[in-house]
């Protein structure tokens, strides 16, 4: 099992709907919309870290309106 | 009122300036030396320290402050603080650093009472220059939505018409008249359009051209420019 946090940086102020959309794609357990310099933050449980690369490249980048994202895999 | 600005950078300083002219009291809270220094030589009462933490920010004494401006152009910071500004019970004002967040602050962010995006207002004071002296923005209401205040001129094409009998595009409405060098005041059909009488009115960006034209005329760019060429 491979936890990750994914903070997206958005370019749209429809938070709502990115946070429904990230929250639709599998693999993302939890997301939550941010105060700071990024805007949501997604949590992922996987089976692979192969997954969390699927899921925040081509998953959460895909959704219209998401403009960057950083990744961090948990190590404990 | 007692007010403590977040951040002596150009918004932060630039507002404590406007609110001690106003006879406010304020204190600032800075964390780099050097802003600090600029803002005490200001004759300002500066507390050097980061604003995001609440031992910091007590030394400003929240407790009698009426409002707190998180100013900095940290958005982490401009946010711990205005959470410890309403622990406090003050008034809280949070500086966005891109437009697009505006909306999510005013929508999720509750312990912030009004979100300011100083590059909006910078862009209002840019764009009336450049529109030139016979039409001049007063507010934007939404993105694609604001208020304008036309001067009519001699090449107006409504000059002598009455408010009755203007027709202005369906996406614009008039809210206020005032007669040449008297106040604005409420519009009524019968008043009627001469030079250098005013009009306010709520347009969206698409038919801004067409209310200009209609209410100031085509000419009246070169016209403005030709005057004060002139002076």
């Amino acid at each position: 099992m491979v936890t990750a946090y994914v903070m997206v940086k958005a370019n749209t102020g429809e938070a709502d709907r990115l946070k429904t959309e990230i929250m639709d794609l599998d693999g993302v357990v939890d997301a939550h919309i941010v105060a700071g310099d990024v805007d949501i933050i997604a949590k992922l449980d996987v089976d692979s870290t192969a997954d969390v690369k699927a899921i925040a490249a081509d998953g959460i980048q895909n959704v219209e309106g998401v403009e960057d994202t950083q990744t961090y895999i948990a190590m404990d | 009122m007692r007010f403590v600005i977040i951040g002596a950078g150009r918004v932060g300083l630039r507002t404590a300036r406007v609110l001690r002219e106003e006879g406010h009291d304020v204190t600032i809270i800075e964390a780099d030396a050097n802003k600090a220094e600029r803002a005490r030589t200001d004759d300002f009462e500066v507390i050097e320290g980061d604003g995001a933490r609440e031992e910091i920010l007590e030394q400003a004494d929240l407790e009698s402050a009426d409002a707190l401006g998180a100013l900095t152009g940290d958005l982490n910071v401009n946010f711990a603080a205005c959470m410890v500004g309403k622990h406090y019970d003050c008034r809280t004002v949070l500086r966005i650093d891109e437009d697009y967040r505006e909306d999510i602050y005013r929508k999720f962010a509750s312990d912030v009472d009004e979100v300011v995006y100083p590059e909006r207002l910078g862009a209002i004071g840019a764009k009336n220059a450049l529109l030139g002296g016979n039409i001049r923005a007063i507010a934007d209401i939404a993105q694609n939505l604001q208020v304008v205040e036309l001067t009519i001129t001699e090449e107006s094409p409504v000059k002598g018409y009455s408010i009755s009998e203007l027709s202005l595009p369906a996406n614009a409405r008039i809210l206020a008249f005032g007669k040449k060098d008297e106040p604005m005041g409420i519009p009524l059909p019968d008043d009627s359009l001469a030079v250098g009488d005013r009009v306010a009115v709520l347009a969206d960006f698409a038919v801004l051209e067409d209310v200009r034209q209609i209410l100031v005329g085509d000419a009246s760019r070169g016209a403005a420019e030709a005057v004060k060429g002139g002076t």
